[in-house]
């Protein structure tokens, strides 16, 4: 069996298939907005608009 | 369907773990290619020690001539030789074992091998007499020694014939209907290495080959520009090689380990092809700071296409935690969100390479490389340390550790020989992973400090101009060194239990 038959297979109402997964990326995109947002803030900083 | 002779078909034998039909021949290449690779890796893995114990300020070990041409050598023992001698290695695997097929021509993956090996041993000589500090990007105008760029020319072109020989080995598998269907996801990735490795040693030919001819005087002149671009256009490509062929090893330990596959895998395969289309375009970003290219070309590029392979990068990293997460379910571990990763063979050591490679990847060198590839941040991040931050994370943590956790299946399967030290080898990827941590953390912070890369002495001692405080780098260049230590412990150990397999190993069954 494939990785999709073997996701249906042991979930045959549907559904999706790797919650735990979903939360571990919805981390890491969460983590990518934070570092970005934080290096941007800090280049800001560096010079000042007069 | 092309013929197979009796002849051909003796030159194999049967594995009796993984039922996979080898082909003699070319388990001496994967072998031969393998055991260089790790030679190289022992030789970079040394010389960063001492590279990590003078750039940390306290210890301040080498004089700065030595400093300068060990960076050299580490730059591109690392880089070039270690990684792309067990890409080959991989590519023999993947083209010829994976799909039970005969490697195709021996005789050149040995004379390939020669050629690379020569190359490699002449550029590293030539280095170590001091007649080539230029570090590994030999900008011109600084000039190395001729044999320098003759022997990486050697090496390119070397690799480029193994490469060949790959890829016709595929092609005469199908013929010979040594596999139905479309190749194997691993080989698929590998495919898509190897095709960026053809157009990125070509960009390392026509870099190279006016370089050479400048240092033994028959061009005159050669642009430093221009000499930038041809180079980017094989340095960065040449990393891509490396993250396709990490990638396709990451499925194959994902499997390997868990019985995982990919939950899309037609997705999974575009994705590896967006990594031909769009990665040299974004190569640029290595060109931020230079005067000539306007500045639309280097937004455009480290925007729209760089993002484009990024997003490729994205599709992976859903992949394989979730086929992980599939396969585990499946086998019942399916209580909460994360039974599935606590019941994981967290012991098991191509799984825990798996995962510590993954995150340390993603987390820490993908999100840096990105930020970093941004023009506005490029100009305060450019030559300080950050850049070297981003890149330890990505191919040392990243591709280094996913190739050792290959090795632990591979060095078994091809030498017929019990792992020695396995309870090492459980041990050795939270290790390597946890220095190499530090190690890029602490690089990080020192280089938002404005602490630059490449420099013996931060301090400028002896400079009448004198140099900034780089207030609080005597930490963070601790927190690197110390990092340092512990992954260059970890490598030694993968290294010991290699060799230890190698030449002491219980012979398996045959």
């Amino acid at each position: 069996m494939n990785g999709k038959e073997l996701a249906m297979e042991k979930n045959k109402e549907g559904g999706f298939q790797a919650p735990g997964t979903f939360v571990i990326v919805m981390f890491f995109f969460v983590w990518f907005v934070v570092i970005y947002f934080v290096n941007w803030a800090m280049l800001s900083g560096t010079w000042a608009i007069r | 369907m092309a013929s197979i002779t009796a002849t051909q078909e003796r030159n194999f034998r049967t594995c009796p773990v993984t039922s996979l039909k080898v082909h003699l021949p070319a388990q001496k290449l994967v072998i031969a290619n393998a055991v260089a690779a790790v030679v190289f890796l022992m030789i970079g893995g040394i010389l960063a020690l001492l590279i990590a114990l003078t750039r940390w300020e306290a210890v301040h070990l080498l004089p700065a001539d030595l400093y300068y041409r060990f960076l050299t050598v580490h730059g591109t023992v690392m880089l070039v030789f270690w990684i792309v001698f067990f890409e080959v290695a991989g590519l023999y695997f993947g083209g010829a074992v994976l799909l039970n097929a005969r490697l195709v021509k021996p005789g050149l993956g040995w004379l390939a091998f020669l050629l690379m090996m020569a190359g490699a041993v002449m550029t590293v000589a030539t280095i170590f007499a001091g007649k080539a500090d230029v570090m590994f990007t030999a900008y011109i105008p600084m000039e190395a020694h001729p044999a320098f760029y003759l022997g990486v020319i050697l090496f390119a072109v070397g690799a480029l014939l193994a490469v060949g020989l790959f890829m016709v080995t595929i092609v005469v598998a199908k013929m010979e209907k040594r596999f139905t269907g479309s190749v194997p996801l691993v080989t698929y990735g590998l495919v898509a290495a190897a095709v960026i490795a053809v157009f990125t040693l070509l960009s390392g030919a026509i870099t190279f080959i006016p370089a050479f001819l400048w240092s033994i005087g028959v061009i005159e002149h050669f642009d430093p520009l221009t000499y930038r671009i041809l180079f980017w256009g094989f340095g960065h490509p040449a990393q891509q090689i490396n993250l396709a062929a990490m990638i396709a090893v990451w499925y194959a330990l994902a499997t390997l380990t868990t019985g995982a596959k990919p939950i899309n895998e037609k997705l999974t395969r575009l994705a590896f092809l967006a990594y031909i289309l769009f990665i040299n375009l974004g190569s640029i970003h290595h060109l931020l700071v230079d005067p000539g290219l306007s500045t639309t070309n280097r937004i455009f590029n480290t925007s729209y296409f760089m993002y484009l392979a990024v997003l490729a990068s994205m599709i992976h990293a859903f992949s394989i935690p979730a086929g992980i997460e599939v396969a585990q379910r499946a086998k019942g571990y399916s209580k909460g969100l994360f039974q599935w990763l606590v019941k994981a063979p967290w012991k098991e050591p191509g799984f825990s390479a798996l995962v510590v490679s993954m995150v340390i990847f993603g987390f820490v060198g993908g999100t840096s490389g990105v930020i970093q590839g941004a023009a506005q941040i490029n100009l305060i991040a450019h030559n300080t340390l950050r850049i070297p931050g981003h890149f330890h994370a990505t191919v040392v943590a990243g591709t280094t550790l996913a190739f050792m956790g290959l090795a632990y299946y591979l060095i078994p399967l091809m030498t017929q020989k019990q792992l020695v030290g396995r309870k090492w080898a459980s041990m050795q990827p939270y290790i390597y992973g946890g220095g190499m941590l530090l190690v890029a953390l602490g690089m990080m912070w020192a280089g938002i400090q404005g602490v630059p890369r490449r420099t013996w002495d931060i301090a400028a001692s002896g400079s009448t101009l004198g140099a900034p405080a780089y207030e609080g780098s005597g930490v963070t260049l601790a927190v690197m060194g110390v990092g340092a230590v512990i992954a260059v412990l970890g490598g030694a150990m993968f290294i010991a239990i290699a060799v230890s397999t190698l030449l002491f190993g219980k012979k398996q069954q045959a």
